[in-house]
């Protein structure tokens, strides 16, 4: 196992160095000329010029590249361009409120999600489950915002169950009172698809000749179900939350905006308007980082849920 | 009867109590910023949202009148208002002396007083090459000696503080003076600047890279707690030495005034105890927090609720009942959609630049087939006014008689301006041809940001298609289009300008030839323009300079090189407990004038 992951880890260092010339050209080709931002309204070619030599953007391509694989390596990003605040500072004060909305709507989806999925895969092709699909298609195919837009009024002015918008410095009453209404949109919309694909991972397995067997054995459904098919189910399972870790820390835009969450999506979108390469740059790089390691963490795991399988 | 008697004597001696408890309670003001704040070290700010902060943070040596209309300069720190010595040149200022700074520990537990090197150090901050400052161009070509610092600054690296210069004579401990390159008569607008303000070298220098964080100057607030564009909290500065409202320039016909002054005067102010603003992007969670009375004001009602609020133009009924009142403000700003002039964009023709006859009646075509009042009616809501010059009211040199037909709907006149210089169908495809067969495309460039400047493209394409002009909208990102407005890759493009001062100097420059790949987009350069530019720059305020303005405006018509938009207009609502409310056309906030009936708002939310 030890040398699964040391080679696991070896095979990181192109992916992030293809994430980092990814970044790089992408802002230098495509994105916009920040010190046109920050010179004001009124500026002149030798104060756009003064700018650019301060952000260092004047320097040759290589060096600039070489400045941003120092960065990653020593993870010191610098300063933001829009706000001098420190880039490693704007990260560490969002995650915060990021992972408090972000990891409730995680833990509890999932759970709802699983319960669900088994439950109508157990009675596949019944008015329960034809209804349940139907509804997860309709909650499908209406936006995200839509939903936002119409619970923010019901729930927080209509009927005064939440607040309409808010954060506090507090931990307890940032989960209690101020999450609640962001993480239970989110898990409404999350639910009808994490429903619908882990419902099929459950018919899959159910299908398989070794439930058949258990089931001729005489096994009680119960036993079936939950020893049997949840286990072999929970590899596919195991896999998409894995892919759904890495946006944990970036939140969801939509629900920051309007719930007004000081967190890391909002930011990142802020940073994007404002050109603000050195916060992109950091947010893009720890991602890619966290993905790959989330990956790492997943497939380590596929052999703790199931023992047939093996690192090579 | 006992019951009763207990009963009164229990209220008896609870009611001095409430009293205590109702006399210590603080008077809070919350409301919302619609943008994310930047920072707040004045001098490297430019964002009307950490300018707003600044005003309560800091003080200019001069401001305007909370009541005045039109604005009016008064002394803040300063102790008058100066009057131009050496034709314009030269203004001589003399502090207020014990002004304090609010305590800070770079102070070292001292009181620090406010001297005229900290405004002396504050300018020049301006042009220091280190700070970016956004507003670095006020002081550009304006202060003796100031520019040949800066320059020396670039080559260096590293700004002269200590270098004396003709343009910025400290006298003695409180008096400053400023030595001009040439004559402006408005520069006092100058020194009201909310971030034309002092500041403490040692503060500046002992925060570094931080000042954002640490604004420390002597205005009536000073900054509690800031979660970067989450929270931003004012407290009263223990150290300020108080304010009374000056009645003597309200409009006693006024409102606003009457109720104004009926809450604030003989007070002490600031009333306000504590500020507390969110910065919330989204219009809806904006709006609700303000119906839920999470917020006392509203400023700047969203657009897209103002069916809801002021549905016919006036107050909805919802509103009336809760005592809401709705301030109604035409911004001292303007948009334009801006020609642009040079012959040639990147290399290839510019189908409407120039100054030949037929290019003239292209743009002119262009801007009479231009729909302004769908985009009036539709777009904007209803709320804004057309513009007939780029001065917009309030501001001095606005001219309300001024009327610019040349810039109205008119589609038939235009297609006969069309007509007349030879653009018309001749493949007969439907779209016209230049006059010498060529065709005739045109580009224009909008912010793929926004969704207004989208609808705003849209609505170029649909008027122009109507006269059988092609227009083509071009999206890019908002940082392309500054630089292609200022480097001239651009053929059409949309723009806006807000008021840095009260004159009709600030809107009319943007046309002035030198300024061509600054802030005049158009690359216009016309030499009777700038003649009388330059001409109107030497003038004091008076009839003769506002006569120059009506030329100028009256070249603009006639050359055509802006499509007049409009001047906006804004509705700020706010609760009844929150009194001596009166929207200023200049500074965004007025925290300092405003006080809270804290019992009323308690009762509402009950």
């Amino acid at each position: 196992m030890a040398a699964y992951v040391i080679r696991r880890l070896w095979q990181m260092i192109p992916t992030l160095a293809g994430v980092i010339l990814l970044i790089f050209f992408l802002f230098n080709w495509v994105g916009g000329d920040p010190a046109q931002v920050l010179a004001g309204k009124i500026s002149n070619p030798e104060q756009i010029a003064n700018i650019r030599k301060q952000l260092g953007v004047d320097q040759p391509y290589w060096y600039q590249l070489w400045v941003f694989v120092q960065q990653v390596f020593t993870f010191d990003f610098g300063r933001s361009w829009s706000t001098n605040e420190e880039v490693s500072k704007i990260l560490l004060t969002r995650v915060g409120p990021t992972l408090t909305i972000m990891v409730p709507v995680l833990v509890i989806e999932t759970m709802l999600a699983v319960a669900f999925a088994i439950m109508v895969a157990y009675v596949r092709g019944s008015l329960t489950d034809r209804t349940i699909m139907v509804i997860c298609t309709t909650a499908m195919s209406i936006s995200f915002l839509v939903y936002i837009i119409f619970a923010q009024w019901l729930f927080g002015f209509k009927l005064g169950w939440f607040p309409v918008q808010g954060w506090s410095e507090s931990f307890s009453r940032n989960l209690l009172t101020y999450a609640p209404l962001p993480v239970m949109l989110a898990i409404f919309v999350g639910l009808a698809p994490q429903l619908r694909l882990y419902r099929s991972f459950f018919l899959e397995e159910i299908n398989q000749d070794y439930v058949r067997t258990a089931r001729a054995k005489g096994l009680p459904e119960k036993q079936v179900m939950m020893k049997h098919v949840l286990r072999n189910a929970l590899i596919p399972i195991l896999t998409n939350i894995g892919i759904y870790l890495p946006g944990l820390f970036v939140g969801s835009f939509l629900l920051e905006v309007f719930f007004s969450i000081p967190g890391l999506g909002r930011e990142i979108v802020t940073a994007v308007n404002r050109s603000d390469f050195p916060v992109i740059k950091a947010v893009t790089v720890y991602l890619a980082m966290l993905t790959m390691f989330i990956n790492l963490l997943v497939d380590v795991m596929y052999k703790l849920v199931d023992p047939r399988v093996s690192f090579k | 009867m006992h019951l009763a008697v207990t009963l009164l004597a229990v209220a008896f001696l609870a009611a001095p109590a409430a009293q205590a408890s109702a006399a210590v309670e603080k008077k809070v003001l919350r409301m919302a910023f619609r943008t994310a704040e930047a920072g707040f070290d004045p001098q490297r700010i430019d964002d009307r949202y950490s300018v707003g902060v600044c005003e309560n943070l800091f003080e200019p040596l001069l401001t305007y009148d909370y009541l005045a209309r039109p604005v009016r300069l008064v002394p803040l720190v300063a102790e008058a208002i100066p009057e131009p010595q050496e034709g314009g040149t030269r203004y001589t200022l003399r502090i207020r002396p014990g002004i304090l700074f609010a305590d800070d520990p770079v102070f070292k537990g001292a009181k620090r007083e406010l001297v005229a090197a900290d405004v002396e150090y504050a300018i020049k901050r301006f042009r220091d090459p280190k700070n970016r400052s956004p507003y670095g161009w006020i002081f550009e070509h304006k202060l003796v000696g100031l520019d040949e610092l800066a320059d020396a600054a670039a080559k260096s690296g590293r700004f002269d503080y200590e270098a004396k210069i003709a343009g910025l004579e400290v006298r003695d401990r409180y008096i400053i003076s400023f030595k001009l390159v040439e004559p402006d008569y408005n520069f006092l607008y100058l020194l009201a600047m909310p971030n034309v303000v002092p500041v403490a070298r040692e503060v500046i220098e002992a925060y570094g890279a931080d000042t954002h964080a640490h604004p420390v100057g002597t205005g009536p607030y000073v900054l509690k707690e800031w979660v970067r564009r989450s929270k931003i909290v004012l407290e009263k500065n223990p150290n300020h030495r108080g304010y009374e409202i000056d009645a003597r320039w309200a409009d006693p016909a006024d409102e606003w005034d009457r109720r104004a002054l009926d809450s604030l005067r003989g007070k002490r102010l600031p009333l306000i105890d504590r500020v507390e603003i969110y910065p919330i992007e989204d219009e809806q969670p904006r709006f609700l927090a303000f119906l839920n009375k999470e917020h006392d004001l509203l400023d700047e009602t969203p657009f897209s609720f103002i069916h809801q609020v002021l549905p016919n133009g006036r107050l909805s009924p919802g509103l009336q009942a809760l005592g809401v009142s709705a301030y109604r403000e035409e911004q001292p700003e303007f948009t334009y959609d801006v020609f642009n002039m040079n012959d040639k964009v990147e290399g290839r023709e510019n189908p409407v630049g120039g100054y030949t006859p037929e290019r003239v009646a292209l743009r002119r075509a262009m801007i009479l087939g231009h729909d302004r009042d769908r985009e009036i009616g539709v777009l904007r809501k209803g709320q804004a006014i057309p513009a007939q010059s780029p001065v917009p009211p309030g501001v001095v040199g606005y001219d309300p008689a001024f009327r610019a037909s040349a810039q109205d709907y008119d589609p038939p006149r235009a297609k006969a301006l069309l007509d007349t210089f030879g653009y018309v169908d001749r493949d007969g495809d439907g779209w016209r041809e230049q006059p010498d067969g060529r065709p005739l495309m045109i580009e224009y460039k909008y912010n793929a940001g926004s969704q207004e400047s989208r609808q705003l493209a849209e609505l170029w394409s649909k008027s122009m298609a109507d006269v059988g002009i092609r227009l083509e909208a071009v999206a890019v990102q908002f940082v392309d289009l500054l630089k292609d407005k200022k480097v001239g890759k651009f053929v059409v493009a949309g723009s806006a300008w807000i008021a840095d001062y009260p004159d009709a100097q600030n809107f009319l420059q943007l046309l002035y030839g030198p300024n061509s790949g600054t802030s005049n987009e158009a690359h216009f350069r016309l030499d009777a323009y700038d003649r009388l530019y330059l001409r109107s720059a030497s003038l004091p305020d008076g009839p003769e300079r506002n006569a120059v303005y009506r030329e100028l405006n009256r070249l603009l018509l006639a050359w055509a090189p802006w499509r007049l938009g409009v001047h906006r207009i804004f509705n700020h609502l706010q609760y009844p407990w929150v009194k001596g409310y009166k929207k200023h056309p200049i500074l965004y906030t007025n925290f300092k004038y405003l006080d809270l009936d804290v019992a009323a708002r308690a009762a509402a939310s009950r």
